[in-house]
């Protein structure tokens, strides 16, 4: 799945049935190469869904097992999320020193949360060459 | 895999830490062994309220340099502009600014003014950055009057404000571009070590 794909999403409780907020963006723990939580609005709680939290990732929508699954930024997770962290759009900048192009979208295992690739123009860049997120840059092995 | 840059082109790349930080940029560049060498270079700060950062990176703690930027581990690897200096001088020194000095063979040939230096990065960490020729303004002695053109550097050389010395032989291993020019240098080098 992709990020482009999932965003923007419905969030929607087990025990209600109802929508209780909107996928608005990806926490990526650049060390694990893995999302750790999803940013969201539209909510009566917080803005952060942790992965672990999530239910089920499906095509249509995000399931969680009731509103409370979603919760204030914690300390966990408040050093990687932000637009700061945010992946896509940024510039990807190899450990040799050069800029392979922008993030045009993210490749990621919807079971696991794992990164399985960068995309930007034609290429693909595996996950597991991530290195670092960062304000300037996303940091990659060189190939 | 080394690779060849020209020094001119360094000024303001950003240096940037693994984590995606943009932590400095590069003002100028230090030389030591008496300007044979890249010993580091002195740093300024990014954005549009960055001073004067006293801050400088050793060569030693650079990642790696590439065309977009210059790859360190994190902040930490930051020195003082001051030990930067220090300890470029403590291995000969800069050997004096070399922009804008004449060129001049060891037979006493003007070949041209200085306007940019070329390195060649072989390694990080423990690698060197060696300088490995300039860029100058051919003068009439080349044939070529008012364009730019390459020449290699034997290991040492001698340069005062004024002069830069080269062999007479350096003339006869003048490239036009940076693609060819590593391999003018090694046969230029190779040629001076058979002279010896």
């Amino acid at each position: 799945m992709r990020f482009s794909d999932a965003d923007g999403r419905k969030v929607v409780s087990t025990s209600s049935a109802e929508t209780v907020g909107k996928l608005d963006g990806f926490v990526v723990d650049p060390q694990q190469r893995r999302i750790v939580a999803v940013e969201v609005k539209k909510t009566d709680s917080g803005d952060t869904l942790m992965w672990s939290a999530i239910v089920g990732f499906g095509a249509d929508a995000v399931t969680v097992t009731d509103a409370h699954a979603i919760t204030e930024l914690s300390e966990e997770v408040a050093a990687l999320a932000g637009k700061d962290h945010h992946l896509k759009g940024k510039r990807i900048l190899s450990n040799a020193g050069d800029e392979l192009g922008p993030v045009d979208d993210v490749e990621f295992d919807p079971e696991s949360g794992q990164v399985q690739a960068l995309i930007t123009g034609e290429q693909d860049i595996a996950g597991e060459r991530l290195i670092g997120i960062g304000s300037y840059a996303v940091v990659v092995r060189a190939g | 895999m080394s690779r060849l840059m020209r020094t001119s082109e360094l000024a303001k790349r950003p240096v940037v830490t693994m984590a995606g930080e943009d932590v400095a940029q590069i003002k100028d560049v230090v030389f030591a062994a008496g300007g044979g060498e890249v010993g580091g270079f002195t740093l300024a700060g990014r954005g549009l309220f960055s001073g004067p950062a006293s801050h400088a990176l050793p060569w030693s703690q650079v990642a790696a340099l590439g065309a977009d930027a210059v790859m360190i581990d994190d902040e930490s690897v930051l020195g003082s502009q001051e030990s930067v200096l220090d300890a470029s001088a403590a291995r000969g020194g800069s050997g004096g600014d070399v922009m804008g000095s004449q060129a001049l063979t060891d037979s006493g040939v003007d070949l041209g003014k200085v306007v940019d230096v070329i390195i060649e990065i072989s390694g990080t960490r423990d690698g060197r950055c060696d300088v490995i020729g300039y860029e100058i303004e051919a003068s009439e002695a080349l044939g070529t009057k008012g364009t730019r053109v390459l020449i290699p550097l034997p290991d040492t050389l001698a340069a005062s404000g004024d002069h830069l010395m080269v062999p007479a032989a350096a003339r006869d291993f003048v490239s036009d571009d940076l693609a060819g020019f590593g391999a003018a240098v090694q046969a230029f080098r190779a040629h001076l070590s058979e002279a010896r």
